[in-house]
């Protein structure tokens, strides 16, 4: 017998996918910075829920904007 | 020829004039070789996530070019060259255009075969409603 969730989880969704945001571009600070938190680590798919192909692009973007020092790599 | 785009970082105490210079000096690389500047967006001071040979601030400059990979191979040999630029970035864009061109005609095809659906289904509607 299967044990039943006591309490109701939110279902996540995709940001990119719900907001039709089709380019996710390392220009675009304010938009990846939605998805580095404190540390400036990267969010994982299953905190942001973000579907695959979009948090790969995603990744790409972010990790275009830490090599021209739009996002920090690290906070200090 | 392929779309690129160039940011480079310019020093932050270097004066707006100089960095016109540099832009032009760039734009005379890139012409030079055979490739076509789009745009150029000086994007303005803006304080660094991290600081580039101990600078926190630096002036953005975006450049948006036609070019071959022998011309972006030479501009940043350039751009590693000049005292003033401490940071750039070369991104070839080619592909997302082309995929934004996809996904665009994708949208713009359903929207029409929704609004015929939509045109379809209420025509017999109609036509009860006038019996």
């Amino acid at each position: 017998m299967a044990i039943q969730k006591q309490y109701y989880r939110r279902k996540k969704v995709c940001k990119f996918c719900v907001e039709r945001i089709d380019s996710i571009n390392y220009k675009d600070v304010k938009l990846l910075s939605q998805f580095v938190p404190e540390r400036a680590k990267i969010m994982p798919r299953r905190i942001s829920g973000v579907c695959s192909p979009h948090q790969r692009r995603l990744t790409d973007a972010i990790m275009k904007a830490r090599n021209i020092a739009l996002l920090p790599f690290a906070t200090e | 020829m392929r779309n690129y785009e160039i940011m480079f970082i310019v020093n932050p105490n270097v004066a707006d004039d100089e960095i016109d210079k540099i832009n032009s000096q760039v734009e005379g690389i890139i012409t030079s070789g055979g490739g076509t500047v789009v745009k150029v967006e000086k994007m303005g001071k803006r304080r660094l996530a991290y600081p580039v040979e101990k600078f926190r601030d630096g002036s953005y400059v975006l450049f948006t070019i036609t070019a071959t990979g022998d011309v972006v191979k030479e501009t940043e040999r350039r751009l590693r060259v000049m005292d003033a630029v401490i940071k750039y970035l070369t991104v070839r864009m080619d592909e997302e255009i082309r995929r934004q061109e996809k996904i665009k005609a994708h949208r713009q095809k359903r929207a029409l075969r929704r609004s015929t659906n939509s045109a379809n289904r209420q025509a017999p509607e109609q036509s009860i409603e006038e019996q």
